[in-house]
């Protein structure tokens, strides 16, 4: 045997270990999509307009406040588009006053005076900024509740640079609504006093007010899970928020029924001790995403290391929920689904049942095929085709690729299309031997020859193949990536392996005038 | 060649069809990835007829859903509700949800509702952990590894049809009575539930044009280096040539257009071109050695010399796409069957078609170079 030959054989004995390596067993390193293993698959929207209201509210309570301490007047301050408010009826006098204060303290805002009014517009950098941040703390959030929940392998990201998209996938979930309830809770959390309420509707509930809403006030319903519905009319100020917690774990209230309990930071505690002294004796609410979760009377005043609990018409599951809700923190700004496919683990299993018996299907009729018209050049073609599907398996389990049902589509397209390398380096070898050459130098040649239009051939489908992988999410990504291994792979087993397969055979024999092609 | 105008013909009848069905006729088939909408996947215990599964949606207002059975059995379907309410997008998804649930409560019907209602739950839909705890009272140790065979079985057949099927996973009389007591058993499982927001159907028409289009512009720009200007056009004259037919075909089929089928047409246009290139690379062969030959029996000799090549692989492509297709199962068959058209028009379309846009081509543009004679 030539020493070339020897350690070309090592190399190939090399791959196919290393591949076998990397791939055994194929249950546990080959990773399935979710459209085989089951598991939700989300697209949400986050609506990141929210992130810049709550700023603006905090920006103008910081201006009512400022120009308060500097005894500026003005009749109202209103907000108009998203981003945007104005300063209304002021005093002409005191415009240079508003503007140094506006430049000293402002700088995120621009400004312009028309008449009396003053209007201020976020600076669009600022803005951005914003925008940006809120995607970012909302892909934290649901990273932080899933991570609680217990999925296994969740994948978060957001979909493009610099969407406002946000991709969940959750492999192997088995209660798919508790899940998206966990995930699309804002989780706003406030204390607030009530006013007046419950009530059946607007009207009784304002009568005592005129029936206008006081401008410290605002109208909020009562949770229909939770309480008895209604209405309710609150103070706007929260003394206390859910950012003021330290800890939230499951609890019972005195009549045993299940409640969220909780401790409140330092600074937070003394605040609420202030707060309910101040208080004593007026009903108090909990409000979760601006919806009335319970009403008590604050009947002690609670002393800043006590903390409390949250009450409500819970269940267990729904306090443990809540509880894990308000550990991960709440989302800087609602979110809203786009997309929700979930797949059920039974329908994947039948898949991949499915898809395994097309594979071996697809490679008998190939090898049928081939055997029956190259003869036994045919088994030749077989084994590079079965080296590259060892191959392929390898690849997906180094590059920890995800194998779906399109991917498995995309083998069975290997496949088929893996051959084509085999078919034109045989139809190359025929018409060499046809014109009288001898098997050696018309093998050698159909190699040659056939090697660019096999690269040619290959490279387009691969230029497709990205193109689709692109394009494509979860399951068409799989595809794509099952094509371009397995095509690349092809030229390496049907050229290289191939060839070594002849050159092994015909270096064996004494006589080398036939072929059996 | 003798046929190019006979195939030119085909092809022109086959792409007028198609521009007949999109402007007057029916169009594509758009399915929920495209227009959004919610679509479930169902299995139930026992064969239910579709006119009564009709009628349940009827009684409540969903009448227009689609439903169509899956495989043989009377027992798997899929449902796309009709698409509801214009309005804002996040109402859109919302109802959409919705609606996928009453679809589900109607078909249940009224005797899971009450079961429900004493608070039993159904065994088919509880997870693992909710079952351990529910056999936790009184088989603490064997809880999981019971709760685990059951879950297995229920993944392997879809749905429990039977409590005796749980006994005959060797569970004791006794636990399958405590069962009993905590659990019934509903007529359907949900194999799946996808719902997809309008957003996403815009954005994914636009991505898969411009993928599309995309694809067709990195061949003409990777053919143009490595062969001619004129061989590149030719090959994308070819290949868009390609993907109207095997779109005109399978809008005509009436399935529906999903990701998998933009998928399909998308891996056409790499496969096509295949074939094209192996033509197009024994022309260039040809032209330096069949000098005293013209250029259409040059394009001739090359289809006739590489034609058993591309027979051969397209027949081989071909069997395994009708494995994939025949044995695949349901959720796959469209894209199966995409690729089926596509290998078929792509394989006539190299041989009938490529080599006469070449022909074309240099009597038209009289290139200088790289054409021969």
């Amino acid at each position: 045997m030539k020493k070339g030959l020897r350690w070309k054989i090592i190399l190939v004995v090399l791959v196919i270990l290393l591949a076998l390596f990397l791939a055994y067993p194929p249950g546990e390193k080959i990773n399935l999509g979710l459209d085989l293993e089951g598991g939700m698959h989300l697209v949400f929207q986050v609506v990141t307009d929210d992130a810049i209201n709550t700023e603006t509210d905090q920006e103008i309570i910081r201006l009512q406040d400022q120009l308060k301490r500097k005894n500026i007047e003005y009749e109202k301050i209103t907000k108009g588009e998203i981003g945007k408010f104005s300063i209304q009826k002021i005093n002409p006098d005191q415009e240079g006053q508003i503007k140094n204060l506006l430049d000293d303290y402002f700088k995120e805002w621009n400004y312009s005076v028309i008449g009396d009014t003053f209007s201020l517009s976020m600076r669009a950098n600022v803005a951005q900024y914003l925008r940006d941040q809120s995607v970012n703390q909302a892909k934290e959030t649901i990273q932080n509740r899933v991570d609680e929940f217990g999925v296994a392998e969740p994948v978060i990201q957001r979909q493009g640079l610099g969407g406002e998209r946000l991709i969940v996938e959750l492999p192997g979930v088995e209660n798919p609504e508790r899940v998206m309830n966990i995930i699309k809770t804002t989780a706003i959390l406030q204390w607030k006093l009530v006013n007046a309420g419950p009530a059946p509707d607007r009207e009784t509930l304002l009568k005592d007010f005129g029936g206008e809403v006081p401008e410290d006030m605002e109208v909020l319903r009562g949770d229909p899970k939770r309480t008895e519905g209604g209405y309710y009319l609150v103070s706007r100020v929260a003394p206390i928020t859910g950012q003021d917690l330290r800890a939230a774990r499951q609890s019972t209230d005195e009549w045993n029924s299940p409640a969220v309990g909780f401790t409140l930071k330092t600074e937070g505690g003394r605040r609420f001790e202030k707060f309910t002294s101040e208080n004593l004796g007026k009903p108090l609410s909990i409000i979760l995403d601006g919806r009335v979760q319970s009403v008590a009377t604050i009947e002690d005043v609670i002393p800043a290391a006590t903390g409390g609990i949250i009450r409500g018409k819970f269940t267990y599951e729904d306090v443990e929920d809540l509880v894990l809700i308000l550990k991960a923190g709440s989302l800087p700004a609602t979110i809203k689904t786009l997309e929700n496919r979930t797949i059920g683990p039974s329908l994947g299993a039948d898949s991949i049942r499915k898809g395994l018996s097309s594979i071996a299907i697809a490679l008998i009729l190939v090898l049928v095929f081939m055997v029956f018209y190259y003869r036994l050049s045919g088994f030749n073609a077989i084994a590079a085709l079965l080296l590259n599907i060892i191959i392929l398996m390898g690849a997906l389990s180094y590059f920890k690729a995800t194998l779906t049902l399109p991917g498995i589509a995309g083998i069975i397209l290997t496949i088929g299309m893996a051959v084509d390398a085999n078919v034109l380096v045989f139809e190359r070898i025929r018409e060499e031997l046809s014109l009288g050459k001898s098997v050696w130098s018309s093998i050698a040649t159909g190699f040659s020859r056939a090697f660019r239009t096999i690269l040619d051939a290959n490279v387009t489908t691969i230029v497709a193949a990205v193109f689709l992988f692109q394009f494509g999410t979860g399951p068409i990504r799989g595809f794509a990536v099952t094509l371009i291994i397995g095509i690349t792979a092809s030229m390496f087993t049907a050229v290289f392996v191939s060839h070594l397969i002849f050159d092994i055979i015909l270096s064996k024999r004494k006589k080398r005038e036939k072929l059996s092609i | 060649m003798k046929f190019k105008f006979l195939a030119f013909g085909l092809s022109g009848i086959i792409i007028l069809v198609g521009i007949l069905n999109f402007t007057v006729g029916k169009g594509i088939n758009y399915g929920v990835d495209f227009t959004g909408g919610t679509l479930i996947r169902l299995m139930f215990k026992h064969p239910v007829e579709i006119s009564e599964l009709r009628n349940s949606l009827g009684n409540i207002g969903l009448g227009a859903s689609k439903i169509q059975e899956m495989g043989k059995g009377h027992r798997e379907y899929i449902i796309r509700t009709a698409q509801v309410i214009e309005g804002e997008l996040e109402q859109e998804i919302e109802a959409h949800e919705i609606i996928g649930n009453r679809v589900v409560e109607a078909l249940k019907g009224e005797d899971e509702k009450s079961a429900a209602e004493q608070g039993l739950r159904d065994l088919n839909s509880l997870d693992k952990g909710e079952l351990t705890a529910a056999l936790q009272d009184m088989f603490s140790d064997q809880a999981a590894e019971m709760a685990d065979k059951i879950v297995s079985f229920r993944v392997n057949k879809g749905i429990i049809e039977d409590y005796t099927q749980i006994q005959d996973l060797g569970i004791s009389r006794e636990a399958v009575e405590h069962l009993k007591e905590k659990t019934y058993l509903s007529r359907l499982t949900v194999l799946s539930k996808e719902t997809v927001g309008p957003q996403i159907g815009h954005d994914l028409r636009r991505r898969a044009t411009q993928a599309t289009v995309w694809a067709l512009i990195g061949m003409l720009i990777y053919i143009g280096i490595r062969f001619k200007f004129g061989f590149g056009i030719s090959a994308v004259i070819t290949l868009a040539h390609d993907v109207l037919v095997t779109i005109t075909i399978f809008a005509i089929s009436g399935r529906e257009m999903n990701l998998p089928v933009i998928a399909a047409i998308l891996t056409i246009v790499g496969y096509s071109l295949n074939d094209t290139i192996v033509i197009f690379d024994r022309v260039r062969d040809n032209i330096k050695t069949l000098r005293k030959h013209t250029f259409q029996e040059v394009l001739d000799s090359s289809i006739n010399q590489t034609l058993s090549r591309t027979v051969i692989t397209s027949g081989t492509t071909l069997l395994t796409v009708l494995a994939l297709f025949l044995f695949g199962g349901e959720v796959i068959s469209d894209f199966a069957f995409t690729m089926i058209i596509g290998v078929v028009v792509g394989t006539y379309s190299s041989i009938y078609q490529s080599c006469s846009w070449l022909y074309f081509w240099k009597k038209i543009f009289k290139p200088k170079k790289g054409f021969g004679r």
